[in-house]
């Protein structure tokens, strides 16, 4: 074979093998018409011509008018009339006579003396010429039966078949009358058995090259053929009974395909052991008598501490299970919450966990009625009572779905029907509650909600992540195929990178796009235009602010969609004013100024939105952050810290401003000023100003100067509400503290500038208390001392007060008619006697009382004028205490 | 009433220390019976409240001091209910609207309705009309200011208000209009020392002249602060010495500091401090407008002509983006990186020069 001509003949390479075997069957084929040429001359003429005849006689056969020849066609050449069909079938023979005919089509060309002239030498003279006539002789004749193949063939084709079998006339031979579409009649000949048979042979012996080729062809095409089919088919029949399916049974995807076994699920194997392993802990209680043999020694445990799974030994392992029991044989957890994302798949750990490790998964969800009173009816229900109806006489595991939304008494109750037990333990436990008995799986979205706080401190915190996207993704491919959904591998993991881990948003976009697009192919675009992803894709404030300050190669649109999705603009606005500074190196602060020039337009667009109520520019908000990221991002890695200046700045502002409206709610009215100059002047100064410097510290051995100033300090403190309090400090000793602290506002940073020493302050709070006793001792004397003008009450003040009370009453005489609006006022005197009537007995005490106040009004009519402020007329004289008694 | 400040007001017109010839004006409108809606304006400290004071008291005689301070509750549309504190007499009620935030509409509208509506039982001897003051008009939001207009021409048979302001220049013009506008100056240095000295002699003190001025001028033109600062100098240490140390509100102190840090070291990390300083400043409620104009005041000092012109009208601008936007530290913060690359350049140019 290695010399064979046509080497390079693909086809033939591949099917070597098969032509080895020809090449034995038929040794007079081709082969050895290429081996010709070292062959003598007359041998190769022998064989030659039975292969030419044989080539050619294949196509003679297609040529050959069908009807007339149906009969006598050789079964062989039938199957030949198939190849034109099949283009490589043609190929093959087309190449194999062209082999053929370039070889002996060369033969006229060739000079023969230079081919075979090594052997002529051997040979005498005569036999060289008489083979080289032989040779030329043969040259021409095949040369003639190449230039007329059909001549000679027919010449081969008739004598044995048209002029043999077929006659025009009623022939002598055992024969079928035929009728041509002209009406001519035309005799075939009945042939013998054998003669056909001998026929037969010859012919399929001639054809056999072209038959299995034609067959091994056919066949691979075959093969191929049946693949696609069975391809084609398989979609068709899986894919029309699921439709049917579908449309028969409601069901969801996503619960047709909860997964069944612990192997199917898709969430991180040690949240599922951690599960597991919790609730085999409870094995002890609920199932008493399985569990001490099945107490496995030997396994991996979730260590709380730790978080994390250890591979532990055996002794080991005994001793490190051990903290997690109570000693009633409980874990010490009473509560597992499962917490993650929506679809992740975490209701479905629980369910089939509980129900792997032997439980009947009772659950109760937001759907339900979550008040207090159904709450504690449904756990009651399922951790002390046991299913009647279950077959397997199954215990319950409550499963507390959506606990996040639950209200905050609700998980109140939960925790003290945890804890309540936990410790009064067995003691308690006949009376009115029994310990919790039965596992407690809670789940929620969000672990840090506000109602979950008290949750939290007391169950097993099984954080269960998204499942991971090859995952994802092969599951998503099993789904599809089982579906009858066409999903390459690529779309399928685009579409598990899309959903984020959420196996559930996944699956129902499967399912979705298959309900809407009616057809079994799943492309990218498909994935592309699903909508999630972007439906409630939340991103957190730190994500979005990391993104801010990384350089994001892959997806350079993605920070926009990050900040959008983060939301919290004015939070996000902050966290990247906090941070801006440590992004990069910055010697000529054009970072620093283009940064925060983003940042001013931000809190103008946000200001002017809030104030104006107009959203139209909402949407900048988020251009206005994104490009600071064109400034601020790096490819090294920071720390980013949760936004809190902002909102540490406003807290403590808060409580310095609540200090100041104290004082200036506390501050008596006559003083009373407006709230910048507390803040600016007054309070600032304030400490200075009750700090005074005394000589000795005790109060006793001061000069009347310094008391005077001790007692100025104390009325100042009055005046604006300001208090020594005495406070018990952590060492045990009693300070006096000034309350509202004014120095907070007064001083920036901690330390106080102007202190006055404790004996100081002490004295100041006890001259206060006796200021403050004076006062309200004045308040109550008010009238009596207004009736005096003042000038008791203030003797510091008393001459400048007394020119004014003085200039007071002159413009009171100057307006006459006030002083005509007293004389209507003598008619008071009525007003005694209704005294009189509601006081019963008392009546003379306090007429004799009054009988002294009267006159004194009456006598002074300027006095009596200021009685008549009000308007209102119930306020028209002093009724002591005293009086009444 | 034992601090100077409240003791030694001026009860009367006449009394006044300075500006007197405004008091003369001020009575005589007093005297006419038409007296028409006040606008008063002038810096903090310069003696607005004890002017309008003394001008109730001109009008109602000595009742008017009688005070007292209530609280009033309102609500809002929102149904939510705001406190806010008044100080009334029998004739006057003042409020400071402001205080309540954004629902200062609410206040000015109900308060001015139940003034002007309650008042009209004996109207026969007084004066036909009561008084509303209302402090810090000019931080009001231009909703109530709105809301204020229609009620001064409604009620302006029964009520009068005086708005106290410190600049009118974000009093939208329709106030202006409606109102008699009276500015009232701060006093100068001297004024402001002789005020100390008349003072401290009804105190029985003796205050050198020198720490007078030096007082005064600490205190930036504001009377109460001087005396404030005057009493706190004789707290701290009474026979007065001219050299004596005046003790100032710390506030005033940490903006110098703060420009001083700015000056020192133009840096990222210097920012980051600063920063520090600037919240320090906001979270004791100092204005960010005043904080604005005391570090440009000490920043400029530093300046060469070119410079301050530049640093000045940065400021300028980011002040205005201030008032339009709601975070203060950001344009704080940016004035002060604006201020520092210019400096730092500067430095470094003239250095460049230098070698």
């Amino acid at each position: 074979m290695s010399d064979y001509p046509d080497p390079d003949e693909e086809y033939e390479l591949m099917y070597a093998d098969e032509l080895e075997m020809i090449n034995e069957e038929e040794p007079r084929s081709d082969a050895k018409v290429v081996r010709k040429k070292p062959l003598p001359a007359k041998r190769s003429l022998d064989f030659s011509s039975p292969f030419t005849n044989n080539t050619l006689n294949s196509f003679d056969v297609n040529n050959v008018p069908t009807p007339s020849t149906i009969p006598v066609d050789p079964p062989g050449s039938e199957e030949i009339t198939l190849t034109p069909t099949i283009p490589l079938e043609d190929l093959t023979p087309s190449t194999n006579k062209r082999t053929a005919y370039e070889l002996f089509g060369d033969i006229e060309d060739i000079d023969f003396n230079e081919m075979e002239m090594p052997s002529k030498k051997q040979k005498t003279e005569e036999e060289v010429d008489l083979d080289l006539i032989e040779k030329i002789l043969e040259g021409r004749r095949l040369k003639q039966i190449l230039a007329e193949p059909s001549s000679r063939l027919l010449a081969n084709k008739c004598s044995y078949n048209v002029k043999d079998n077929l006659s025009l006339d009623i022939p002598r031979w055992a024969f079928m009358p035929l009728t041509n579409s002209d009406g001519d009649r035309v005799y075939v000949r009945f042939e013998s058995e054998e003669s056909w048979e001998k026929s037969l042979d010859s012919t399929t012996e001639q054809t056999s090259l072209h038959a299995t080729y034609a067959n091994t062809w056919v066949e691979a095409r075959k093969i191929l053929e049946a693949k696609q089919q069975q391809q084609t088919e398989e979609h068709l029949t899986q894919s029309l009974p699921d439709i049917d399916a579908d449309v028969n049974n409601n069901m969801l995807w996503v619960d047709k395909y909860r997964p069944t076994s612990y192997l199917d699920l898709l969430s991180e194997e040690p949240v599922n052991r951690a599960l597991l392993h919790w609730l085999h802990l409870w094995d002890k209680i609920v199932f008493k008598k399985e569990v001490k043999t099945k107490e496995p020694q030997q396994r991996t445990t979730f260590s709380k501490r730790a978080g994390q799974f250890q591979l532990t030994n055996k002794w080991k392992g005994k001793r490190e299970t051990e903290p997690e029991v109570d000693e009633d044989g409980r874990p010490h957890y009473k509560v597992a919450l499962l917490c993650g994302p929506p679809g992740v798949g975490k209701t479905t750990l629980a369910h089939l966990l509980a129900r792997i490790a032997g439980y009947r998964p009772v659950e109760l969800n937001a759907s339900d009625e979550r008040s207090t009173e159904a709450f504690r009816n449904a756990i009651q229900s399922a951790t002390l009572m046991r299913s009647v109806l279950d077959v397997d006489r199954r215990p319950n595991c409550l499963i507390l779905d959506e606990i996040d939304g639950a209200p905050l008494p609700t998980v109140e109750l939960l925790v003290r029907w945890c804890t309540a037990t936990a410790t009064e333990g067995k003691g308690k436990s006949k009376t009115k509650t029994q310990p919790l008995k039965r596992p407690i799986i809670a789940i929620c979205n969000d672990l840090y909600a506000t109602s979950l706080r008290p949750l939290r401190a007391v169950s097993l915190v099984v954080q269960v992540g998204g499942a991971s996207a090859a995952r994802l993704a092969a599951r998503l491919a099993h789904v599809c195929a089982r579906e009858g959904l066409r999903i390459s591998a690529h779309v399928a993991s685009a579409l598990a990178a899309r959903a984020q881990g959420d196996v559930r948003a996944a699956i129902q976009v499967l399912s979705f796009i298959k309900a809407k697009a009616k057809r079994p192919q799943l492309n990218m675009a498909d994935v592309e235009n699903a909508a999630i992803g972007t439906k409630d894709c939340h991103k957190s404030l730190m994500q979005a602010l990391q993104a801010v300050f990384t350089v994001n190669d892959k997806d350079p649109g993605a920070l926009l969609k990050t900040i959008n999705a983060a939301g919290e603009y004015d939070r996000l606005a902050d966290g990247i004013f906090e941070h801006y500074l440590t992004a990069r190196v910055d010697g000529r602060f054009r970072i620093a100024c283009e940064t925060l020039s983003w940042l001013m337009l931000h809190d103008t667009i946000s200001s002017w939105t809030s104030r104006t109520q107009n959203y139209s520019l909402y949407s900048a908000l988020p251009l206005c952050l994104a490009s600071c990221h064109s400034v601020l991002a790096s490819r090294t890695p920071q720390r980013i810290g949760f936004p809190k200046q902002a909102m540490e700045m406003h807290r403590t502002k808060v409580e310095l401003d609540s200090i100041v409206s104290a004082v200036e709610r506390g501050s008596s009215p006559s003083v009373s000023n407006s709230r910048s100059a507390l803040r600016f002047d007054i309070l600032p100064l304030a400490p200075y100003l009750l700090t005074p410097q005394l000589r000795s510290a005790n109060v006793q051995f001061c000069s009347e100067v310094e008391r005077k100033t001790i007692r100025v300090c104390a009325s100042a403190m009055c005046d604006y509400a300001l208090q020594y309090v005495q406070v018990r400090s952590g060492e045990g000793l009693y300070t006096y503290v000034l309350e509202p602290d004014v120095n907070k506002v007064a001083f920036f940073g901690s330390e106080e500038k102007v202190r006055p020493p404790p004996a100081i302050r002490q004295a100041i709070a006890r001259e206060q208390q006796l200021e403050v006793i004076r006062r309200n001792e004045e308040m109550a004397n008010r009238v009596p001392a207004r009736s005096k003008t003042d000038d008791v009450a203030h003797p510091s003040t008393s001459k400048k007060d007394d020119k004014q009370g003085g200039t007071g009453k002159a413009k009171q005489r100057a307006l006459p008619n006030h002083l005509q609006q007293l004389k209507p006022k003598e008619i008071t005197k009525i007003t005694p006697q209704v005294h009189k009537d509601f006081f019963g007995r008392v009546v003379p005490i306090s007429h004799g009382h009054r009988s002294d106040a009267v006159p004194d009004v009456i006598a002074s009519s300027s006095v009596f004028y200021q009685y008549q402020e009000g308007f209102n007329n119930a306020v028209r004289r002093n009724v002591r205490t005293k009086d009444l008694l | 009433m034992s601090l100077w400040v409240d003791k030694h007001r001026p009860r009367d017109l006449m009394k006044l220390d300075f500006h007197k010839d405004q008091a003369v004006r001020l009575k005589s409108l007093v005297q006419q019976s038409d007296f028409p809606h006040l606008l008063v304006y002038g810096p903090s400290g310069a003696g607005k409240k004890t002017r309008i004071m003394c001008l109730l008291r001109e009008l109602y005689g000595s009742g008017v001091e009688r005070l007292r301070q209530e609280t009033m509750t309102f609500t809002t549309p929102s149904n939510k209910k705001v406190e806010i504190m008044t100080v009334s007499s029998n004739y006057h009620i003042e409020v400071n609207p402001t205080d309540v935030g954004i629902y200062d509409r609410v206040v000015i509208m109900d308060l001015v309705k139940n003034v002007a509506q309650t008042h009209q039982i004996d109207s026969s001897g007084q004066k036909e009309f009561k008084v509303v003051i209302l402090n810090e008009v000019d931080d009001l939001t231009k909703d109530a200011q709105h809301a204020l207009r229609r009620t001064m021409e409604k009620y302006v048979a029964t009520c009068r208000l005086i708005l106290i302001a410190n600049s009118i220049s974000r009093v939208i013009p329709a106030i202006r209009s409606r109102c008699l506008t009276i500015r009232v100056p701060a006093p100068t240095e001297n004024e402001i020392a002789s005020v100390l000295q008349l003072v401290c002699k009804k105190e029985c003190l003796n205050l050198p002249p020198e720490l007078a001025l030096r007082i005064a001028k600490a205190a930036d033109r504001n009377l109460r602060r001087a005396l404030l600062m005057c009493e706190a100098c004789k707290v701290q240490q009474y026979p007065f010495t001219p050299d004596q140390k005046i003790p100032e509100p710390d506030w005033q102190q940490f903006i110098r500091e703060t420009a001083n840090i700015i000056l020192s070291e133009q840096s990222p990390k210097k920012l980051s401090e600063v920063r520090q300083k600037l919240y320090e400043l906001i979270i004791h409620g100092v204005p960010p407008d005043m904080i604005f104009s005391g570090l440009l005041k000490e920043l400029v000092r530093n300046c060469d002509m070119a410079m301050k012109c530049q640093v000045a009208s940065h400021a300028a601008s980011y002040e205005h983006r201030m008032r339009l936007g709601n975070k203060p530290i950001f344009h704080l913060e940016a004035f002060v990186a604006k201020f520092m690359s210019i400096y730092k350049k500067f430095v470094e140019e003239s250095l460049g020069d230098a070698f």
